[in-house]
């Protein structure tokens, strides 16, 4: 979720109006946003905003227009007037199966100081890192036109054929060395891999503008402080995602003052003017406002939220302004029309209908095993699912029996999701050695292991005890305990299990089924976790417990 | 305390002891006089202190004992001594050794003592030559101070030595290993003015101390007092077999969820793609996905048990809006990619799993707790493994209405909040979307929960129709640590024994 960094002062200009920093707490609800920071002596505002599909939001343009609305300063869409410019982008039809889209402008009459570059910049890379899916779904490119030499041409190149000096570096590199080299190629190299030519954009000197979506060039691909025209350019995959960026960027400009000129892009097979700001229109029904909302709403205050909100109305066709492409669906608009009503003043309405609550029965049943075995004075444990290998299976003595791991990890801790609980207790038992004896505990939770093809998800119920004398009469005598309450009768066999002391292990059966395990945990596996002190355990598969009661 | 009580409060070994501290107060006396080991005697007087009975004096005092030449000087006697026996009149230090069998070593050094007492005189020859003076006659017929001292008891304590002795013991220390001085803490105990007083109470003997099952069987208990107890004494801790804090929170939000008419739902932690995500409507490559980055499953990588028909649906759905009035998100579902596995990333993967299932109830309301998982890093306030309350409202003609009531229910039962306000905000699968805020007394204003309304988009593919769906999701790791009072997140699955066991019931 963006945060964006701004001026009051900036805003309170676009705006039109001196608003108070409480009144842009305020008016940040309707935008979806939250003023989380004021610096009243930068006069600096930072502003979090929850709706990644709203991107013309992230910059303080495009939030000064949303208060404009809401302040009935314009009504509707605001007017933007395009120029025909004089411009041409030819996009050649070896990059039209990678990333085929590219729309452009050119915006000029403001000269660009250092706090506008900075916004423009804030936008830029808040859109292709989050809209834009890191670049991959879109990207864009600004720079300064005086340099270039039209028209310009899209294409896919042999990464060794092409060489030019990417920003920030002195000496020319082909783009096969700045995916190596360079820290954006590095960073953003993922989005080409295997790909046999790579995205270019050239002027009709053959100067390299920028390798998309890569790198600019340290010649033309820079705005800089004084700049007065630039050149917007945005590629992608997605159509609508392209088209998008320009308008949110053609929209901001014009509204810092810039004209804006149209380009004409040349594909193999059509020619269009961008960018393409039209406005596109929904038709929706009074009823919808009064399924969502329960409102009850004349035509013309329909109208009025709807102004407020940034959209044109008449009767009941909306029309959606061409930065935003979030509305899908009707419920999209009317959801605005909540939001301008004021969720606060939404009426609450008491569900009235009688239903009967019912817990899970396998919840109900763990919550009474654990009733036992706190009744049995074992304190309760909780710890987390994810694990790891070495705490399942190393430090236990006991050979991986199907794991569901982690693909990318974030760290090795975690790496994989816990397929039996006692080694949850074993960590207890070496965080604590300086504790009090006796040490009773005992935990009950989800635990996965995979079949082959399959996933087994079980819950499963663990206790151990750790004194002096802690022995396999201990935990048998829980066991016995148990199962005397569920009035199940149960048989015990010898088990070979590594985690335990052979000869002192015991696996216990009901109808059939192997439902613990449980004895004197080996001394390997105690110096595995560094601990000096007997424990005698048992783990207990809860699921197959229960279905056994349950079929009684 | 009156005396009488106290003396009824004093147990056998504390009578034993209390009675002869008249008389005696040093530590190995009152053991030689009660006859009972120096542990029970420390305890008594230990007891005694605490009921202001006796005072307990420790203090260090310099004690002389013999070391292994004392032993053997005892034994033998002084070389000096022997040395001296053998001088009958004149002789030669050479047959001196011969008779006596002193090292040579134990004759210089005896040589050198007697010089020091005039007891022989010498003179140099070939060998040296020792004869006796009248001095050292006398000493003989005396016997040497020195080997009187090695008689006395030891340990002795230095400052009760005489003049004489204290001679005797700075001549020895000059030498090796006959004699050691040591510091030795001594206990010394003394009635206070309670205490002289209680002894004057008759003591009961005969008082009972535990009562036993056979006294009640004869009965031998009637007309016997008990011992008195110190009712107010501390007594070591000891630890509940309990839930753990967190869990039984849980436990409880279950129960309250019960209480208001909502059936639990489950589902499991290891999710796919279409329950996760694809079925909330939440197009394949958005960013609107990037908040829910979840934990990829290495193998098995697809699931083979999904229901068919419905990812034909929400296939549907996502391309073109499968008949709700939607455009869809117009791109090419990828059906493959919907059966990957992942981490369930939110709870809201059971609601869609419920309200696709054949035993949904129209209307119904369902709720869920449950273990999800995001790639985020552990800190104070971050975990990967967290837990989530959500759950909907199903039923003909509800709206953001009945929504906004139901989230001033969960604020005033879960979170005890009297102020809330509900504020847009936005999910991928709700239209339109509110965030539940709460006045917390210490904090403010607080974010509890995401709600909304299920977008049509979601709810016709899985149930068949269109029927309005109100839902909500809180956070209960934050929720819980408000209640409990914790400061740092991971203390909720905390290994801490010592705080698991005395973490507070609330």
């Amino acid at each position: 979720m963006p945060t964006i960094t701004f001026s009051l002062k900036d805003l309170q200009n676009l705006a039109g109006k001196k608003l108070k920093i409480e009144e842009v707490h305020d008016f940040a609800i309707y935008g979806k946003a939250e003023v989380e920071a004021y610096d009243g002596e930068t006069d600096e505002i930072k502003i979090n905003f929850e709706d990644t599909n709203l991107p013309y939001l992230w910059s303080v343009e495009g939030f000064a227009r949303l208060l404009k609305g809401i302040l009935r300063l314009h009504k509707g869409i605001p007017e933007i007037k395009i120029s025909k410019g004089d411009y041409q982008v030819v996009v050649d039809k070896s990059i039209m199966k990678d990333r085929p889209f590219i729309t452009c402008f050119a915006a000029k009459g403001r000269k660009i100081d250092d706090y506008l570059l900075k916004q423009i910049i804030q936008l830029q890379e808040k859109f292709c890192e989050g809209y834009g899916r890191k670049r991959q779904k879109v990207s864009i490119g600004l720079y300064s036109y005086k340099k270039i030499k039209f028209p310009l041409h899209y294409k896919a190149a042999e990464p060794e054929s092409v060489e030019f000096v990417p920003l920030e570096f002195k000496a020319k590199m082909n783009l096969r060395e700045i995916l190596a080299d360079h820290p954006k190629g590095k960073e953003y190299a993922w989005i080409l891999d295997g790909w046999q030519k790579y995205p270019i954009l050239m002027d009709d000197k053959n100067e390299v503008l920028s390798f998309i979506p890569i790198i600019n060039s340290d010649f033309t691909g820079r705005l800089e402080i004084g700049d007065e025209n630039i050149f917007f350019e945005a590629t992608g995959t997605d159509e609508s995602a392209v088209n998008l960026a320009a308008n949110i960027f053609a929209y901001a400009l014009s509204d810092r003052g810039f004209q804006i000129y149209s380009v004409e892009v040349k594909y193999p097979n059509k020619k269009i003017e961008t960018p393409h700001l039209e406005n596109e229109k929904i038709l929706i029904k009074n009823e919808h406002i009064k399924q969502l909302f329960g409102l009850e709403l004349k035509e013309n205050e329909v109208k009025t939220l709807l102004e407020k909100a940034g959209y044109n109305f008449h009767n009941y066709k909306v029309e959606i302004p061409a930065y935003r492409h979030d509305v899908i669906h009707p419920y999209d608009v009317v959801e605005d029309i909540g939001i301008m009503y004021g969720f606060d003043k939404i009426e609450e309405r008491p569900l009235k209908t009688f239903t009967a609550g019912s817990v899970l029965r396998m919840n109900d049943f763990t919550c009474k095993i654990r009733e036992i075995l706190a009744g049995l004075g074992y304190q309760e444990i909780m710890s987390g699912v994810l694990t790891n290998k070495p705490y399942l299976y190393e430090k236990m003595n006991i050979d991986d029996f199907g794991t569901i791991e982690i693909e990318d990890y974030m760290s090795e801790t975690y790496s994989a999701v816990r397929s039996w609980i006692l080694p949850s207790l074993m960590e207890v038992f070496s965080k604590n050695k300086h504790v009090d004896f006796p040490q009773m505990i005992f935990e009950e939770g989800v635990a996965n292991s995979r079949k082959g093809e399959k996933i087994e998800e079980f819950e499963r119920i663990a206790a151990a005890v750790s004194h002096e004398k802690a022995n396999y009469t201990d935990v048998r005598q829980v066991l016995d305990c148990i199962m005397r309450l569920l009035g199940l009768h149960y048989d015990i066999e010898e088990a070979e299990h590594g985690s335990f002391i052979e000869g002192r292990a015991g696996r216990a059966i009901v109808k059939g089924r192997k439902i613990a395990y449980l004895g004197e945990i080996s001394p390997k596996v105690l110096e595995n976790w560094n601990l000096e002190m007997p424990v005698a355990a048992l783990e207990l598969n809860m699921t197959e417990l229960f279905e056994i009661v349950e079929k009684r | 305390m009156e005396i009488k009580k106290l003396a009824e409060s004093l147990n056998p070994a504390e009578r034993k002891v209390a009675r002869v501290l008249d008389d005696i107060n040093s530590f190995d006396e009152i053991i030689k006089a009660t006859g009972l080991k120096d542990v029970e005697v420390m305890r008594a007087l230990q007891w005694l202190q605490n009921k202001n009975i006796v005072r307990i004096k420790e203090s260090q005092k310099e004690v002389v004992s013999l070391d292994e030449n004392g032993i053997k000087y005892l034994k033998y006697g002084l070389p000096e001594a022997i040395f001296l026996e053998n001088v009958e009149k004149t002789v030669s230090m050479g047959e001196l050794g011969k008779k006596t069998n002193l090292s040579s070593e134990e004759l210089a050094i005896s040589l050198g003592v007697l010089k020091s007492k005039a007891a022989i005189e010498i003179r140099k020859d070939k060998d040296i030559i020792v004869s006796i003076t009248e001095h050292g006659r006398q000493i003989l017929k005396n016997g040497f101070a020195e080997q009187q001292f090695l008689k006395e008891s030891f340990p002795k304590e230095i400052n009760m030595l005489r003049g004489e002795e204290k001679l005797a013991l700075e001549n020895l220390k000059k030498r090796k290993k006959i004699v050691k001085v040591e510091l030795k803490k001594t206990i010394a105990a003394e009635l206070t003015e309670t205490g002289k007083k209680l002894l004057k109470e008759k003591f009961d003997d005969d008082m009972i101390e535990r009562l036993s099952p056979s006294m009640l069987k004869s009965g031998s208990w009637k007309g016997k007092r008990f011992r008195r107890f110190d009712v107010k004494v501390n007594v070591p801790g000891i630890f509940a077999g309990r839930k753990q804090h967190y869990r039984r929170f849980l436990d409880e939000i279950r129960q309250k969820f019960v209480a208001l008419g909502f059936r639990e739902m489950s589902g499991p932690i290891v999710e796919t793609y279409f329950w996760d995500m694809d079925a909330l409507f939440m197009p394949q490559f958005h960013s609107a996905r990037d908040i829910h980055q979840g934990y990829y499953i290495k193998e098995p990588k697809y699931a083979k048990d999904l229901p068919e028909d419905k990812i034909k649906n929400v296939k549907s759905a996502h391309e073109s809006g499968f008949g709700t009035g939607s455009k869809g998100w117009r791109y090419e579902f990828d059906a493959k990619r919907t059966h990957r596995h992942i981490l369930r990333t939110h709870d809201t993967s059971i609601s869609a799993r419920t309200l696709a299932s054949k035993d949904l109830k129209i209307p119904g309301k369902y709720f869920q707790i449950s273990r999800c998982f995001r790639y985020d890093i552990v800190d104070a306030t971050h975990l990967s493994d967290f837990n989530q309350v959500g759950g909907f409202v199903i039923e003909e003609g509800i709206n953001f209405g009945h929504l906004k009531s139901l989230l001033r229910m969960f604020a005033e039962e879960f979170a005890d909040a009297k102020e809330i306000r509900i504020v847009p905000s936005y999910f991928p699968f709700t239209e339109p979307s509110a965030q539940l805020m709460v006045r917390h007394p210490d904090i403010g204003w607080i974010e509890l929960g995401g709600s909304g309304i299920f977008r049509p988009e979601m709810v016709k593919p899985l149930i068949g129709k269109e029927v309005p769906v109100i839902a909500w999701g809180v956070g209960l790791d934050r929720l819980a640590m408000f209640k409990l009072g914790i400061k740092d997140i991971r203390q909720l699955f905390s290994h801490d024994l010592e705080f698991l066991r005395n973490a507070k019931v609330i």
